[in-house]
């Protein structure tokens, strides 16, 4: 059998052009291996081999991103690879960004595998961990040799369509993918297994990781809320009687934006939730309970707060992914900041 | 070893021989002058400078470090270093230094 074809991407630093001073280096590809494809084609043996590398300035690419990658895959495609490998970047965010974005381009366009490598903590790692593989590195490029040494491998695996294990023994990124096996122990044996580990102070892996949901910090006090403009948002699912623009009950796919002009108190002739998962009842007799219009008509007319915006915004947050809502913030929170709103109560159901 | 040292490095070795050549550093930690070390002797780690891939195997060694110290006058030695050699992990970088040295350098000295 021929050698596996590889096609190597690096930046400026690594093909030794130079450090931030050349971060504008446009793509250009070069025969054979350059920098570190040097340890790759070592470790790959007479298995594989680089047959081209493809060198490009980290701001260019970042700063050019549809021509770089536009660029870049005609690069690749000359070669006809059987796999792109990007990197690795260590902690190096924007070359960290650039292999994965080109790995993950290569990957749709050209159909071949790709692998990248970096440092867990790199920007580049969040996110792209879902769509290519990427294997877990040190933080600096001291762990060179013990990047290529887990990649090269890896790579090979990859290329010849091998079954490949999980993360923590192929050494690559968690890329949220369940997969069914039958383990050795039952499942409440196993539960024991882990809860004496804990008690004992021992490691112990669990079976069900939560999703790591970033911080948000608060923003600084409002200086005069006798004076500013306060809006409410709710994932509690108020929308007008009827749904008119059927917000899902579970799992929304949008948002809504609704009119409260006039409205003093949320009626059950006038508004109800959306929401699944949760009893109804008391929400629809007085949608108050979850967007309190009524107490906010209150504290405008004491002079409390500045006054109630117009319009407020509403989804479900039964099952809706964070994605979604975080799309869905990102939109309506510049609408909320152009109409001058300062606050925003946030309720739920 | 930023690109620039390792390309003198190079060129000096070149010019005089890899046995004619003495490398002495003076990284403030172990682990940065054992790349340093690393670098001369079994070539840059991070293959990106003129020493990828390049074993020169040179005779390395840390200020800080007896084998240097030894060969120098003792009060310029105490002007010079003295002050750093009280504040720097010493037992670390002659730990790190010397297994650089039995794992890549070409002389057994």
């Amino acid at each position: 059998m021929s050698k596996i074809r590889i096609v190597h991407y690096i930046n400026q630093f690594f093909a030794g052009i130079g450090g931030e001073e050349k971060a504008d280096y446009k793509p250009e590809i070069r025969e054979g291996i350059v920098g570190p494809g040097m340890e790759f084609n070592k470790k790959f043996g007479d298995e594989a081999e680089i047959v081209a590398t493809i060198i490009c300035g980290d701001s260019y690419f970042n700063e050019n991103l549809d021509e770089a990658k536009a660029k870049v895959i005609d690069m690749v495609k000359e070669y006809n690879p059987d796999l792109f490998i990007a990197g690795p970047a260590f902690n190096a965010g924007r070359y960290g960004v650039a292999c994965g974005t080109i790995a993950n381009a290569v990957k749709e366009e050209l159909n071949i595998p790709v692998l990248t490598g970096m440092y867990e903590e790199n920007p580049g790692a969040d996110m792209f961990k879902k769509d290519v593989y990427i294997m877990e590195t040190k933080n600096s490029a001291a762990g060179m040799r013990k990047a290529i040494k887990t990649m090269a491998p890896f790579a090979i695996k990859l290329a010849k369509g091998e079954e490949i294990g999980g993360p923590k023994e192929e050494g690559y990124m968690a890329r949220g993918i369940r997969k069914n096996y039958f383990a050795d122990k039952r499942g409440s044996a196993r539960a024991v297994d882990m809860l004496i580990n804990k008690l004992n102070k021992k490691k112990f892996e669990t079976e069900f990781p939560m999703p790591n949901f970033d911080r948000v910090d608060p923003n600084p006090a409002i200086k005069d809320i006798t004076k500013s403009k306060i809006a409410l948002v709710t994932s509690g699912g108020i929308v007008p009687k009827g749904n008119p623009d059927h917000i899902e009950s579970s799992s929304a796919s949008k948002y809504g934006k609704y009119d409260i002009q006039g409205f003093n108190d949320l009626t059950s002739e006038t508004h109800e939730t959306a929401h699944g998962g949760y009893d109804p009842v008391y929400a629809n007799e007085d949608a108050d309970r979850v967007l309190p219009v009524d107490v906010l008509r209150d504290l405008e007319k004491e002079g409390k707060i500045g006054e109630l915006h117009r319009y407020f915004y509403t989804t479900t947050g039964n099952g809706t992914a964070v994605a979604s809502s975080k799309a869905f913030a990102e939109e309506f929170a510049k609408e909320l900041i152009a109409d001058g709103v300062e606050a925003v109560i946030l309720t739920s159901t | 070893m930023d690109l620039e040292n390792q390309k003198r490095v190079k060129d000096i070795t070149e010019k005089h021989g890899a046995e004619n050549v003495i490398v002495v550093l003076g990284a403030a930690e172990a682990e940065a002058a054992g790349l340093a070390a690393e670098t001369v002797t079994a070539g840059d780690p991070t293959f990106a400078g003129p020493l990828a891939g390049v074993q020169l195997g040179l005779r390395v060694y840390h200020a800080v470090e007896p084998q240097f110290k030894g060969e120098v006058d003792a009060d310029v030695y105490e002007d010079q270093i003295g002050m750093m050699e009280m504040v720097l992990e010493v037992d670390e970088i002659i730990e790190e230094m010397t297994d650089i040295r039995e794992e890549f350098c070409k002389f057994n000295d």
